[in-house]
């Protein structure tokens, strides 16, 4: 989830409208997850290099916005409703920290790793035609969330495949480019383990 | 073994149905042929994936939106598919659940962030 090219991916709603009021051209459309959720994606994705100078802005807002969520001297009665707020601040925080580890790591990319590391966060499938195959199933017209959820998790899909395929490569001594008999291997190892949806087969108990 | 590179106009013949992998689209257009071939590259494949094996991948991908559907239909309201049903059929599956649960919040974000830049700006 962590995005190292840009600063603050998982922003509250506050630090959202606070944000809104420095940088209206940018702040609005940092998605985390570009290409299947906002169509000004690819603006983004252009801006988002210009961000990094402004990072240690937005680290102050958070830990500006954190101090709201104190807890210290807190009634019991209150206790509940601010323990998820506890919860809120640590996991706000190791997010910041796997941000930090990301843009680490993505600084010591190579080019071809960064060429690579560029097509696996912008590639997408595009929202109409996955509309389309949906409704085509259903025969009435799907929510833009169920579009969304469904992209989401075909390209996660596709990328299991892909990996396994690369797996089933590497283990009988070929080199990419992947050919069909792996991705046929692939798929086998992937039913075996129940991650491929099949119900095509009945199964009949008794006979 | 089989010819991969070779013929692409045979793409759809190639793929036998000994596979297991259903085949029975082969006559429809590619509707994913470019992004498929990004996703691949971005997955760790060659940067010029085989035509046949982003077939494969298509046909794949498509037959588990298909089930996905099918199944969605089937549960909560019947004959229609909301977002509660896809969440419910991919809780056993840690990656997808995660990953539709972020894009969800970041939608809702997002749109959250647009109504009040748009609010922002027609005060001003």
């Amino acid at each position: 989830m962590a995005d190292p090219a840009r600063i603050k991916p998982e922003a509250t709603p506050e630090r959202a409208t606070s944000a809104n009021e420095e940088r209206p051209n940018v702040k609005p459309e940092e998605s985390d997850d570009v290409p299947i959720t906002a169509k000004p994606a690819d603006e983004n994705k252009d801006s988002s290099s210009q961000d990094q100078p402004k990072e240690e802005l937005k680290s102050e807002m958070a830990a500006g916005e954190d101090e709201e969520e104190g807890t210290s001297g807190q009634p019991s009665s209150k206790r509940l409703k601010v323990e998820p707020e506890k919860k809120k601040e640590k996991r706000q925080k190791v997010d910041e920290d796997e941000i930090q580890k990301m843009q680490v790591l993505v600084s010591s990319f190579s080019e071809e790793q960064l060429n690579r590391y560029e097509m696996y966060r912008r590639s997408a499938f595009p929202k109409a035609a996955i509309k389309r195959l949906i409704q085509s199933i259903t025969g009435s017209s799907v929510s833009q969330n169920v579009v969304i959820a469904m992209s989401g998790i075909s390209k996660v899909f596709a990328g299991e495949i892909v990996e396994e395929a690369l797996d089933v490569c590497e283990k009988w001594g070929d080199t990419p480019p992947l050919q069909p008999k792996h991705m046929r291997e692939a798929v086998r190892r992937l039913k075996s383990r129940d991650q491929i949806p099949n119900s095509k087969h009945k199964n009949i108990l008794f006979h | 073994m089989a010819d991969e590179e070779d013929e692409p106009g045979f793409d759809e013949e190639v793929e036998d149905g000994s596979s297991g992998v259903d085949v029975g689209h082969g006559k429809r257009k590619r509707l994913f042929s470019k992004e498929l071939r990004c996703m691949m590259y971005g997955f760790g494949d060659d940067q010029n994936p085989y035509t046949e094996s982003v077939d494969i991948l298509e046909d794949l991908v498509i037959e588990f939106i298909t089930e996905m559907t099918h199944k969605a239909m089937s549960i909560g309201r019947q004959g229609r598919v909301q977002v509660e049903d896809i969440v419910f059929l991919i809780r056993k599956d840690p990656r997808k659940f995660a990953r539709v649960k972020d894009l969800l919040t970041m939608n809702e974000e997002l749109k959250r962030a647009r109504k009040a830049f748009d609010e922002a700006n027609y005060g001003s």
